[in-house]
């Protein structure tokens, strides 16, 4: 449990403390005149010192003390949220088996809950989402009350992952079972549509292409659409890539790439990022951004003589991260190798708190405030009565 | 307002057994109250009186007796050698009012104890006079006796306030005039003018026999002031800012040595002194300087 505001700024109102304190001493400063005869053995020596010296100090408390609170209240003060009944927090990654899970985890006080956005609970249907493992796993780690156990079950395989293994700030207890993470988002589920437009002369790479797409589509079944033919059908309005099988292209593909197209272009030398190289590191295939799309092009046309890979089983794997692109680092690991390393004292100490669940405390806060408010205003007019000045 | 309202009953019921007397003629126990020159009873015919039983049978008129066939006493009124002149001083100085009791101040008690000494001088047949200090010039109600002059005084006493200083010398001289030697001088002030406690002086060295009584306040006595204070002279409107918890014991020990050696004073002069602060009763003062044992001389033992 621990005290925090969410609006540190609102403490600068304590500077209102200043005004009764002003006041009390003013009114202590003034000197009370009084009619005294006997005035000339009354020594002229001794100057009345000014001692700071409060003036009903009880009320001066109140009014202080009523101030900071109200202070306090604009600073918005929360309390982090208390795990005071020893729940211990165990999360399932997707693709883990939630049965082999429940076992493990098969006792009372364990709250056992998906690796998911909002951590839904285990007995709830996983909804597909498409957050990083690796950011659910930091998130589920800064959501955790301090000194708390991390418990993770994940599967054999895991996937979202980013590059560096996180390190979190509570100890961990990292779980591995059967199952594979299904780290394909969702939003790339959609159909999608490969063009393909072929010269004559090139016709003979067009078996390759289609070798890939079936691969791809073997993985996951109907996903891709191969759309060939010949030169003179054209770019087609509804494809997402395109390859471009022709000595030549016209400034037709040049636009359509540039609208945001993914276009795969033989006999093209011009410059790009090194796609693929051979053995010898010679460069086999550039990427060069083009607009808002982009073109991965092969300087020759895509044979087995050129481009000696299109035998092989990876090509279609080659191919398929070439046109997704960003896709291309790896985001899968082992999971009993990528177990989460323990922050050191310095970084926990340095991370910035994040803001987990908490408690406002402002009806508390206003409560005593008016509390506050009635003491002040009685011990002000109880004084007043007595005929204090 | 009468003498009712400046004297308490309690206080005017305690006065009965108090005598106004010069020091000089003190000590007989005769039959008057002024034994030097009254020639006893029936220097100057008064009226005639049924005889009752007790009287004298040389008092009764026996040439009377003669004539009515029937007993009657002679009274005579008797001579009374004493004047009370009561000075009171009304100056400024006068208007102090303690904190505990804001309604009587000094001159209040003043006023309360000059209408005592009236009281005492009425009752006991004596003349007696009022001058009042302060303000523009000394007012003065010449002496007198009998009830109209008791009002006379009294009047002039409930319309007194408080105002002005200490008058110069000049002005009080006509006092010279009026008060005659072997008159009896009750003042009743607070000493604080240095003209006063001078005049007191002159007075008792020119043959008069003075009573001081000195009024001071409990305030004055006590200083229960806390925290800063302006002090302000009511007649000179110096002040002295201070605070008050500091001087406090240096002002008692002063203003003690202050009344002190004004006691000293008095009494190296032979003038009998009593100090009356204001939270006590009335008739105090006037027991010490009137009571049984003040007559035999005890004079000057004001100090509390």
């Amino acid at each position: 449990m621990s005290f925090a505001l969410l609006a540190p700024l609102g403490l600068a109102a304590l500077a209102a403390c200043t005004l009764p304190i002003l006041i009390h001493l003013v009114r202590r400063l003034q000197l009370e005149r009084t009619e005294f005869a006997a005035l000339r053995w009354i020594s002229a020596r001794v100057q009345p010192r000014r001692r700071i010296r409060f003036e009903r100090p009880w009320l001066l408390l109140a009014r202080l003390l009523l101030l900071a609170t109200l202070a306090l209240l604009l600073a918005r003060p929360v309390l982090d949220q208390v795990e005071a009944n020893g729940v211990e927090h165990a999360y399932i990654a997707p693709g883990a088996d939630p049965a082999a899970a429940r076992a493990l985890f098969d006792r009372v006080g364990v709250d056992l809950r998906w690796l998911a956005p909002s951590f839904p609970k285990a007995e709830q249907p996983l909804a597909d989402h498409a957050v990083p493992f690796a950011s659910l796993l930091r998130e589920a780690d800064a959501s955790l009350p301090a000194g708390a156990t991390l418990h993770v079950v994940v599967p054999r395989t895991l996937g979202g992952l980013d590059g560096e293994r996180p390190r979190l700030a509570h100890a961990l207890d990292w779980h591995v079972v059967d199952g594979e993470a299904n780290a394909t988002p969702v939003a790339a589920r959609a159909t999608i549509h490969f063009a393909v437009r072929y010269a004559d002369e090139d016709a003979t790479s067009l078996p390759y292409l289609r070798a890939a797409v079936a691969a791809w589509n073997a993985r996951e079944p109907g996903r891709y659409l191969l759309d060939a033919a010949p030169l003179a059908r054209g770019v087609p309005a509804d494809a997402r890539w395109l390859a471009w099988l022709a000595p030549s292209r016209p400034a037709e593909v040049d636009a359509w790439v540039e609208r945001g197209g993914i276009a795969l272009v033989a006999h093209d030398a011009g410059g790009g990022e090194p796609l693929w190289r051979d053995a010898d590191g010679s460069v086999l295939a550039r990427s060069r951004v083009q607009g808002a799309g982009r073109t991965i092009a092969l300087p020759d046309r895509l044979s087995p003589t050129r481009l000696p890979d299109v035998l092989d089983a990876r090509f279609a794997t080659l191919l398929l991260d070439a046109l997704r692109g960003a896709a291309g680092a790896p985001d899968r690991a082992d999971a009993a190798a990528f177990e989460p390393a323990r922050a050191t004292y310095e970084e926990r100490i340095d991370a910035a708190p994040l803001p987990g669940p908490v408690r406002p405390l402002d009806a508390r806060f206003a409560l005593l405030a008016a509390i506050l408010f009635v003491v002040e205003r009685v011990l002000a007019t109880h004084v007043a009565q007595r005929g204090a000045p | 307002m009468t003498l009712q309202a400046l004297v308490p009953v309690d206080v005017r019921a305690r006065l009965r057994d108090l005598r106004l007397a010069l020091r000089s003629h003190a000590g007989g126990d005769g039959l008057g109250q002024h034994t030097s020159r009254s020639r006893g009873a029936g220097l100057e015919f008064a009226q005639y009186r049924a005889y009752e039983p007790g009287d004298e049978p040389r008092r009764i008129d026996w040439k009377l007796y003669a004539r009515s066939d029937r007993y009657f006493v002679r009274e005579a009124e008797r001579d009374s050698p004493l004047t009370a002149w009561i000075v009171v001083d009304a100056t400024a100085s006068m208007r102090h009012v303690d904190r505990a009791a804001p309604a009587r101040g000094k001159l209040d008690a003043a006023k309360t104890l000059a209408a005592c000494v009236i009281e005492l001088a009425l009752r006991q047949g004596d003349r007696f006079g009022l001058v009042v200090l302060g303000g523009d010039a000394p007012r003065v109600v010449p002496a007198g006796a009998g009830a109209r002059q008791r009002d006379r005084c009294v009047l002039e006493l409930v319309q007194c306030r408080p105002g002005g200083a200490w008058p110069a010398e000049a002005a009080v001289r006509p006092l010279w005039e009026r008060i005659a030697p072997s008159s009896l001088v009750v003042l009743l002030s607070d000493f604080f003018d240095d003209a006063a406690a001078v005049l007191a002086e002159r007075l008792a060295s020119a043959r008069r026999d003075v009573a001081s009584v000195q009024l001071l306040g409990a305030d004055e006595r006590d200083f229960p002031f806390r925290g800063g204070h302006r002090f302000v002279d009511p007649e000179s409107s110096a002040e002295r800012r201070v605070e008050a918890e500091r001087v406090r014991a240096d002002f008692l020990e002063r203003f003690g040595a202050a009344r002190a050696q004004l006691a000293r004073r008095f009494v190296a002069n032979g003038i009998r002194h009593a100090e009356y602060l204001l939270d006590q009763p009335a008739d105090l003062p006037l027991r010490r300087l009137f009571g049984a044992q003040a007559s035999s001389g005890a004079s000057g033992e004001g100090a509390t």
